[in-house]
Order: C-alpha cells, then sequence, then structure tokens
C-alpha cells in the first residue's frame, strides 16, 4: 500500500480554509496513487485553540462541511483530526478515519497533556477507549500525539492485534543541543522504534510543523515497518508531503521471526492491571 | 547550554517570516544599540526578510555615545537594510527640564521609554512590524524598562541567553567588535551590565540555566558549589521582575474576565 503523509501547519481556527487545504493535498496524494492520506492532530482547526475549542467543534456526523471529505473518501482512505462535538457541550480532540463515503472509526484523545505549556485538560473531555478497526490494508489502530508516550495505549492496540498503529500528532519542539533538530523529537522516535518491533506493527507518526503563539511544532514524521527498521523520517520544522510505500508481507515475515504478537497474554495482562487496582498496588 | 547556531538561525527565520505574514505586514522594525542583541537581530531579520524590508532605527541620546552609534551604522550597512537615525535629546529633555533628575535609571527609563515611542509610532508610519530584542537573561532577572525596551510586536530573541546569542553571532558573522566589546544598557559612559548586576553573564547564565532549564532548586545549585550569595542574588532578581513578563493582574468581578478565563490564542483566526 502507498501512504501519505501531510506535515503542515493549519491556520488557527479556520476551517473552511483547513479544509481547502485538505481537499489539494488529497487530491495531490491520488495523483500520487496513494490508498491512504493522513493529516495531523487537529489539522481541521490548529492546536493551540483555548477558548476557541468550542467554536471550532463539530459533530462529524451530521456536519454537512464535512461531506466532501466524506466523498473523497471513495477513492482514497483519510485521516483527519478535529475538535469533536460527541455529546452536547463536551469536546473531544478526536481523529477521524474516513473510507468508503463514510466514517469508519473515530479515536478520542485519552492522554490530554495538561502540564507546563500544554492545557488540554483545560478544554477536552478526556477519550475513554483504544480501539482497533479492519480495513482493506489491515487491523488499524489510532493515537492520538501524547497517546502514543504512555506505552499502554499501544499495548492495547497490540492486543487488538493492529497492523498499522498510526499516530496523529502536533508536537511542540524543545530543548536545544548543538545538534540541529529538537531534544523533544528523540522521544517519539525511541518510542517507534521499540513499538514497531516489539509489536511487530507499522508506527506511522503524522507531526505538523508551523508557529502558534511562539510554539513551534517540530515535524519530523515516520514510518519504523515491523522489524523496528525506519523506512521514512520527514525534514524537522519544514513542511513536507512524504509518500511511502508500506510493503505489508513484512508483518508475516516479522511475525513468523519473532512470536511476540502470537505468544502475547492479554487476559493474564488484564487480570494482573484489574489486581493491581484492586489491592490499590499501583 | 551550546545550541547550533545553523538550525536556531533557520528556526527565528522562519518564525520571523510567518508571524509577519500571520498579521499581514511585510516589513520589520528594530532599534539598533551597535550592541549585540540588536545587532544579531538584524542579521536574522534581513536573511528572513530580505533587506530592503527592514528598517533599523538608531536612536542616540545626542552625542554621548558616538561610537555605538558608529557601531550600529556599521552593522545596519553590513545587512544592507534602511537605517535612520533618530537623536532622543530634544524629547528627552524637554521632559527633564520640567521634572530634573540626576538618578540616571529615571533617565535611562525615559530614554527607553522615548525609544519605544518612536519605535511604535514609525511602526504605524512603516505598517512594520516591531522585533523585540530582549534575549532570556534579561527577561529573567529583569534587566530592561518595562514599556521601554521590552516593548515589541515579537520577540524573536527571548529564549536564548546572552552565551546563547554571542554563539549565533560567531555564526552570523556579526562584527568582532560587537561581539567582544562589554554588554551595556547605555545608561551612562562606562557603565557595563556585568558591573551592574555584579555577575559575569557567564556566571548568570550557568546559574540561570540550572534554576530554569534544568527545574533545580537553589539549595542544590548550592550543593554543587555555587556561590550561595550569588545563586541568591539571581533569584532574588527573578522573583521581583515577575511583573516585567506579565500583563498586569485584572480585578476578576464578572463570570468571564480578560487574562483570567477569557482565552483566545494571540494568533487567533490566523
Amino acid at each position: 500500500m502507498r501512504c501519505a503523509l501531510v506535515q503542515f501547519s493549519p491556520h488557527l481556527g479556520l476551517i473552511e480554509k483547513n479544509l481547502a487545504l485538505h481537499y489539494q493535498y488529497i487530491e495531490q496524494a491520488r495523483k500520487e496513487k496513494a490508498d491512504l492520506i493522513i493529516f495531523p492532530e487537529l489539522s481541521l482547526t490548529g492546536y493551540t485553540l483555548k477558548d476557541l475549542t468550542a467554536e471550532v467543534a463539530l459533530n462529524p456526523y451530521q456536519d454537512q462541511r464535512l461531506n466532501q471529505l466524506k466523498t473523497l473518501s471513495h477513492k482514497i482512505d483519510i485521516i483527519v483530526g478535529l475538535v469533536e462535538e460527541k455529546e452536547k457541550g463536551l469536546f473531544y480532540n478526536s481523529a477521524v478515519y474516513y473510507s468508503q463515503g463514510e466514517i469508519l472509526a473515530i479515536h478520542r484523545k485519552v492522554f490530554l497533556p495538561t502540564f507546563g505549556l500544554f492545557e488540554e485538560g483545560k478544554f477536552f473531555a478526556t477519550g475513554r477507549f483504544f480501539r482497533c478497526f479492519s480495513t482493506s490494508f489491515g487491523r488499524i489502530g489510532l493515537l492520538i500525539c501524547r497517546d502514543f508516550l504512555h506505552y499502554g495505549a499501544s499495548y492495547c492496540l497490540l492486543a487488538g492485534k493492529s497492523d498499522l498503529i498510526i499516530v496523529i500528532s502536533a508536537a511542540p519542539g524543545r530543548g536545544m543541543s548543538e545538534k540541529p533538530g529538537f531534544a523533544s523529537s528523540e522521544m517519539w522516535e525511541l518510542m517507534a522504534q521499540t513499538i514497531s518491533r516489539f509489536s511487530t506493527a507499522f508506527v506511522i507518526y503524522c507531526n505538523r510543523v508551523g508557529f502558534e503563539d511562539g510554539v513551534v511544532f517540530a515535524g519530523g514524521s515516520f514510518i519504523y515497518d515491523p522489524w523496528g527498521k525506519c523506512l521514512l523520517r520527514g525534514p524537522d520544522i519544514d513542511p513536507a508531503f512524504l509518500i511511502q510505500e508500506l510493503d505489508l508481507e513484512n508483518l508475516r515475515l516479522a511475525r513468523k521471526t519473532w512470536s511476540f504478537l502470537r505468544d502475547d497474554k492479554p487476559e493474564i495482562i488484564l487480570n494482573s492491571l484489574q489486581n493491581l487496582l484492586a489491592k490499590n498496588e499501583n | 547550554m551550546k545550541i547550533n547556531p545553523e538550525y536556531v538561525t533557520r528556526l527565528i527565520s522562519t518564525f520571523i517570516k510567518e508571524e509577519l505574514a500571520k498579521f499581514d505586514f511585510r516589513k520589520a522594525i528594530l532599534g539598533l544599540s551597535g550592541g549585540l542583541d540588536s545587532s544579531v537581530c538584524a542579521f536574522l531579520a534581513t536573511r528572513a526578510l530580505g533587506s530592503h524590508n527592514v528598517l533599523a532605527l538608531i536612536m542616540p541620546y545626542g552625542k554621548t555615545f558616538p561610537e555605538e552609534v558608529e557601531d550600529a551604522q556599521t552593522v545596519a550597512a553590513l545587512v544592507g537594510c534602511r537605517v535612520l537615525i533618530i537623536d532622543i535629546q530634544p524629547m528627552v529633555e524637554a521632559y527633564f527640564s520640567i521634572y530634573p533628575t540626576d538618578d540616571p535609571v529615571l533617565k535611562g527609563n525615559k530614554m527607553a521609554r522615548e525609544r519605544m515611542a518612536i519605535l511604535y509610532d514609525f511602526s504605524a508610519r512603516e505598517k512594520a512590524l516591531i522585533l523585540g530584542t530582549s534575549n532570556k537573561t534579561e527577561l529573567l532577572i529583569g534587566y530592561g524598562t518595562i514599556h521601554g525596551d521590552l516593548a515589541c510586536g515579537i520577540n524573536p530573541l527571548g529564549d536564548l541567553y546572552k552565551t546563547q546569542i554571542r554563539q549565533l553571532a560567531d555564526w552570523l558573522g556579526v562584527p568582532e567588535k560587537i561581539r567582544k566589546k562589554k554588554p551595556t544598557a547605555g545608561l551612562w559612559p562606562g557603565q557595563t551590565d556585568e558591573e551592574e548586576i555584579g555577575l559575569s553573564y557567564d556566571e548568570l547564565d550557568s546559574i540561570l540555566y540550572e534554576l530554569v532549564d534544568l527545574r533545580k532548586s537553589r539549595l542544590e545549585l548550592i550543593s554543587q558549589g555555587y556561590d550561595p550569595q550569588k545563586v541568591n542574588r539571581v533569584w532574588e532578581m527573578m522573583r521581583r521582575s515577575e511583573f516585567k513578563r506579565r500583563m498586569p493582574p485584572i480585578l476578576k468581578l464578572s463570570s468571564r474576565t480578560v487574562g483570567h478565563d477569557f482565552l483566545y490564542p494571540y494568533d487567533w483566526d490566523r
């Protein structure tokens, strides 16, 4: 399969303007014969929304403005990020997966960073589940940004037998050294290398670029294969439209060599978690 | 504390370019003093926007610091930006002739605010966004005049310590004379920042870096071997200058208040 990652900078608070950009990139991805196009976290709205959160929130099952995205998904699967008003007045940081003219799945961000420069917990409601779903390419699990840094989230997607773990992100760059790039970029790659290898799954990470209120988003989108090998690394801080061919046969090969997935015991993990929580041992 | 100057330059140039575009500016304006920070800012701004889109104002107080004016002119010529020399003495003297003082700090603050007023006036005349040149060291210890040199449209240098600005200056090719001179706020002839602050920038920056970036406590620094007096002095300067880094508190009365729970992003709809 061919996968397109859009490492771009949305306009903060301007859905129509961002939708127009989405259509352009989708058109480009179709020309490049991509099967799936992935946009970063909150790609329709921008990230530093604060009180704009409520104003840009929408219900993706009902909002007419998203009809064209639905239609376009007859030709290519599409993942976008938006503010979802699932219940009235409750706003979720959501990733929406469109396929065959329908919404196939929505992931609502569970781990909302609220410390230092992050304020998501102030404005967003917390997602309650990690799910996997089947597509024509295989099993997919979606995560949003910080979700991926809590490895329990990825574990759920392993237990759900994900073939592709897809992370959409708006991760700022932080920390400088003599090397180019931000110190904070390394942690994403470290996690991706580990998770892809020990889940024997592809890990696809699409991060945005651009500046909001003086914060710079780091870019550096990437794809790791089920062996833990980096297939693609986008540039730091610059916008990029990235295309990568994924050889899904590698899932079989990796799992024949390394039996992590076959040997996994989610029921024992579940029992252990229940015991730990019941005995308050954590 | 080491930075990659090439990467940082790329980031700052992109930031300047994108912020201007967001707010529909094509030009930037800055005050050029002949010192390190504003020189670095001039180099970065012209890289980002092209020299014809940058206006540098050199604003001396009469003939007090002729060498600084020369150095500022050298920088402006090197980067090729537009430049204007405006003597602030008549305006500042007009005020002090009515309310005289011998206090150099009062005089310095008045001068800094006169320069600010001129920058904002030219910002409107020229439709040019004001680039701030306060570095992280100054911001953290409050070594600047509130509503004076701290005032700006955007500050591309505010997260770089003085010693990091020096690394950037080396890489950008800022003339050696400017890189090697002792930093001064220009309050009186012969004044230097380091004497007035009581610590060298190297000492100051390493203490700030440990306290701020590495989030260590004063006690930890002292047990690491830092001079307790110096650590406490830096801490006090930080503590006492928070008001310079913030919008003033608004008395909250209603259910939604500017600065408290009316919280829109700076880049609202940009």
